[in-house]
């Protein structure tokens, strides 16, 4: 196992680095000029000796005049500081800097990364609290006529674009009822503390983790029918019932413990993503997380913030692969990870 | 058992993110917490636009649709529109300053009496402030003519520009000595005495219609540039320097980020900006002497958050906000908004852009290097349907680089009604403009036979390296009318192009070829710039017509947009135009006009625009008209192009506020 895992990781690392290269030659080849867009804004209040100094200073900054493998290295942490002489990449804990925020990335990401994991551990806790046992009420009661309407329902929700059942959700529920705020994250200016701080907080959250909970149910109930349909059909069940066990046993002691082996990996890839915000719900909402922060590094080309952003996410990804392929072997003991 | 284990992991993962993520995020301390503050479901200001009787709170919540980023450095860099709001709200006491209609002034809130002038022998000019003796930080600290002088010291220090802060330091004599290291100090600068400090310009920088703008300086609180060093401004009689201790990028750098304690000199200060929840909160500060005409803030408290476009109405709706600044898309954000003023409750301020979108035209390269391709564009393309259309009824046309709202375009109605050709929708005019022209020509050579592109018989250096044209056997080049659009991707402004222009009817009848090729907004920037550093591609003249937009501030410069010197070809006069009179006129317009001289300044401006309305390097699309809308308890508050929220809600004040 331990050799299994030692191999992973080599793997893992190599795997990383070639993301790395991929990524930072793709946001290098995109023909934009971030000296130029930063001054964009400013030009008609410049002289042109002042925008030419500006902008050389900038240029020389951003590194941008040097050949891209060594801006590659230096982002890395391969080869030294142009300032500094010194190794200051991403292997040695820097992320470089955002051009938007004017501060180091590693200053810009926590507080987002704070406000996504906050949100997605409702929404993951509440989506799997409804979609499981919706998906095995499903199962049981096959091509009934509940079953029927949820497999409906699932396939609208699952279908329509989760920036339209925001505007519908904010239309309905913040303009409408008036039961949510539209967007925000807290009361303007109330400066709450403590649980009042706290409840605030959760009041401003609801709608967007009622939005990404509903917006996440089609997938997973309908994954959790499948893995129960294909458990009820099993020899063991048919045995389980002719020993004369309730079938509250049989469904959720037989049954449900088999059908969890496929299930269980998908719910720790969703646990997985509890880093990865959404884009468009943060952004509709104005939810300062790590989607919003995504977009907006992208739209103002700040792309060392983005390549930071897309490889945190890289190596979250990485990881929680080899924890579903751990958890396989530790949920079913026919499943062996040491090789 | 595992499914226990499972449960067990998710309420343990719920329990630690509420302790990790429940807590306050306010990166200061918060302001007091009013004891009767509604709770979060008692929704902020539901109440304003319900019972605007009841007493509310002196607070105004404004809404911005650009990020905070928390960057409140000065104009040495450069910030994002609400960063810079925010700055400009607590930083004020320039020397000199715009009034409401633009014009440029000395600030009488900061400056005793009037700023003097000299002349000296060797052509350099000195202007000597003498400020007002009762000017104080937010903090309570006195302010005096070594802090504005420390701005200078400050700003043109080398440890700013390695800082990143980009600031030539060549008006101002012995800045630039300074800048490079050579000299400790300013010899151009001096500290006359606790309140007087004088500024003497180099002559190559005069004269210059603005150039009372050279003295203007504010005051910079020194020890938050320097924490490490107390620093003390000197003037030994050499000039100025700063004495204890040295500068260093590093302070300098971190000074942008001080939120906390923050000392400022505006009509308010910061109490905190919250970058994880996106907010700023600004109160009065009580030390502001006003502003120009004595003009001190009444309301309390200024909240700015976060909002975004496509819910922003909605948010001003339920009254999580209470003012949108700005609003410029017609059928998006103002009918919406207007909607609400209809409904009740909620006022608005209109007024025009300082801008205009526009055609841009390569003025040196294929078809439309010659005027008559230009004029003939403008005349196949109805611009006031245009302008209607795109802005969904908040727009107008403009004839030349100007804005509505400009103090020149107002005096100048009798001269542009005599003089500036509107080129209104005419494709017939089109037509007799270009045979006229030479473009009477088919591919081979004969007489134009009325259908397809039209040719026009050119020299070689007219052909230059234009890739469509055709040389012909006897050894005769040909062009043709065929114009290269580069265009943005996703601009609705392109779109209404493509169906008004370029694959409009009387174009083809013109014999006319407008080829639109879609790119993103920064390749068509590199294109426009001819940015031959991004890629040696850019460098080549591909393109003959480009849509985007443009502004102007209060100082009308065009001296080096229109400049026929090719170091500014590119960057500043990216039509590639070359025009002797038009260069002249905007040159001598700013740089060979005695301050002062409006008249001059004005009837230059004139012939400025009779020859670009003439020549037409551009043809402006819409000037669109902005809406601000908020509640209508919010009284007093007039916006215009020249007077923002910054400025325009020291006038306003909160109906029954608390």
């Amino acid at each position: 196992m331990k050799k299994y895992i030692v191999k992973r990781i080599f793997y893992m690392i190599f795997v990383f680095l070639i993301v790395s290269v991929l990524m930072y030659l793709l946001y290098n080849l995109i023909p934009s000029d971030p000296a130029r867009a930063e001054l964009e804004g400013i030009k008609t209040q410049l002289r042109p000796e002042e925008y030419e100094q500006r902008y050389r200073n900038l240029r020389d900054r951003m590194g941008l005049d040097d050949p891209i493998l060594l801006r590659y290295a230096r982002w890395m942490g391969f080869a030294p500081e142009k300032e500094s002489g010194e190794l200051n990449g991403m292997l040695q804990g820097y992320f470089g800097y955002s051009n938007f925020f004017k501060k180091d990335v590693s200053d810009v990401l926590p507080v987002r990364m704070k406000n996504t994991v906050l949100i997605n551990i409702f929404v993951t806790f509440l989506a799997l609290a409804i979609t499981i046992p919706l998906g095995i009420v499903c199962a049981v009661r096959k091509n009934g006529k509940f079953d029927n309407s949820i497999q409906f329902l699932t396939i609208i929700g699952y279908s329509i674009p989760i920036y339209i059942i925001s505007l519908v959700f904010i239309w309905l529920f913040a303009v409408t009822l008036r039961w949510f705020p539209v967007s925000g994250m807290e009361t303007p200016g109330a400066n709450y503390e403590g649980m009042r701080a706290f409840l605030d907080r959760v009041y401003y959250l609801t709608l967007p983790v009622l939005i990404l909970t509903f917006a996440s149910l089609g997938g997973m109930t309908r994954y959790v029918r499948t893995a129960m349909i294909d458990a009820l059909g099993m020899d063991y069940i048919r045995t389980a019932r002719a020993k004369g066990l309730r079938e509250k046993v049989v469904i959720y002691s037989h049954a449900w413990r088999n059908a969890l082996l496929p299930v269980i990996t998908v719910i720790i890839g969703w646990f997985i993503t509890i880093f990865s915000g959404s884009v468009i719900v943060e952004t509709t909402f104005t939810l300062n997380g790590m989607g919003q922060v995504y977009y907006l590094a992208l739209r103002n080309s700040d792309y060392e913030l983005a390549l930071a952003t897309q490889m945190f996410y890289c190596a979250v990804s990485l990881i929680g692969q080899l924890i579903m392929d751990l958890s396989y072997g530790l949920v079913d003991p026919r499943v062996r990870v040491d090789k | 058992m595992k499914k226990k284990l499972l449960s067990i992991l998710l309420a343990a993962a719920m329990t630690l993110s509420l302790v990790a993520c429940g807590g306050q995020e306010a990166t200061e301390t918060p302001a007091e917490t009013p004891a009767e503050e509604a709770p979060a479901e008692e929704a902020p200001a539901e109440e304003s636009a319900e019972a605007p009787a009841e007493s509310r709170p002196n607070r105004l919540i404004y809404g911005s649709t650009t990020e905070i980023s928390g960057d409140l450095g000065n104009e040495w860099w450069t910030n994002n529109a609400t960063d810079m709001q925010i700055r400009k709200l607590i930083d004020d006491y320039h020397v000199v300053r715009f009034d409401q209609d633009g014009a440029m002034i000395v600030n009488s809130a900061v400056v005793d009496g009037d700023i003097q002038t000299t002349e000296n022998e060797d052509g350099s000019k000195t202007f000597t402030v003498k400020i007002k003796e009762d000017l104080k930080y937010n903090t309570g600290d006195p302010i005096t003519a070594a802090d504005f002088v420390a701005y200078a010291l400050v700003m043109f220090s080398p440890a700013t520009l390695e800082a990143g802060g980009g600031v030539v330091a060549d008006y101002v004599v012995g800045s630039a000595e300074y800048q490079s290291g050579e000299s400790y100090l300013i010899s151009g600068l001096r500290l006359l005495d606790d309140y007087t400090y004088a500024i003497t310009i180099v002559p190559e920088y005069l004269p210059y219609f603005f150039e009372q703008y050279y003295a203007n300086l504010m005051p910079l609180y020194l020890p938050m540039y320097a924490p490490n060093a107390t620093l003390v401004v000197k003037d030994d009689g050499e000039g100025v320097y700063l004495d204890g201790g040295e500068l260093n990028a590093e302070d300098i750098n971190a000074s942008r980020f001080i939120y906390e304690g923050r000392v400022s000199a505006g009509p308010y200060q910061l109490v905190n900006i919250d970058t994880g929840t996106l907010q700023a909160e600004l109160t009065i500060n009580p030390n502001y002497a006003g502003n120009f005409e004595g003009q001190k803030p009444s309301i309390e408290t200024l909240i700015i958050v976060k909002a975004e476009s496509a819910t922003a109405v909605d948010s001003l709706k339920t009254g999580a906000i209470d003012i949108l600044d700005t609003l410029t898309d017609g059928n998006l954000e103002i009918n919406p908004a207007l909607d609400l003023v209809d409904a009740g409750g909620y006022s608005y301020v209109d007024f025009e852009r300082n801008g205009y979108g526009k055609i841009q035209f390569a003025c040196d390269f294929g078809p439309t290097q010659f005027p008559a391709v230009r004029q003939a564009v403008a005349l196949l393309l109805d611009r006031n349907e245009f302008a209607n259309q795109f802005c969904a009824g908040y727009g107008s046309v403009v004839d030349g680089p100007y804005g509505l709202c400009m103090w020149m375009y107002k005096d100048s109605q009798e001269f542009f009604a005599d003089n500036m050709d509107s080129y209104s929708y005419d494709p017939a005019k089109a037509i007799e403009l270009l045979e006229a022209d030479g473009w009477v020509l088919n591919e081979d050579g004969t007489e134009y036979s009325g259908t397809g592109t039209r040719y026009k018989e050119v020299t070689a250096e007219e052909a230059g390296t234009y890739a469509l044209n055709v040389t012909l056997a006897d050894g005769r080049i040909l062009m043709p009318l065929h114009i290269m659009w580069s265009s943005s991707e996703d601009n609705p402004v392109s779109e209404l192009l493509v169906v008004m222009l370029a694959n409009g009817q009387q174009t083809a009848d013109a014999g006319m070829v407008i080829e639109q090729t879609v790119m993103s907004f920064t390749d068509l920037l590199n294109y426009m710039y001819r940015d031959a550093s991004v890629d040696a591609k850019y460098g080549v003249p591909t393109y003959g017509m480009f849509n985007l937009a443009t502004g102007f501030t209060q100082m009308y410069n065009m001296a080096y947009e229109m400049s026929m010197d090719e170091a500014y070809w590119g960057t500043y006069n990216n039509n590639f135009i070359a025009d002797e009179k038009l260069a002249e006129l905007a040159w001598d317009m700013v740089y060979g006009v005695e301050a002062g001289d409006e008249a001059t300044y004005l009837d230059m401006w004139q012939q400025f625009m009779d020859r670009w309305n003439e020549l037409l390097p551009d043809v402006p699309l819409y000037s669109n008209i902005y809406y601000t809308v908020h509640a209508d308890w919010l009284e007093g508050y007039d916006q215009s192009s020249y007077w923002e929220f910054r400025d325009a809600v020291l006038y306003a004040s909160i109906a029954n506020a608390e």
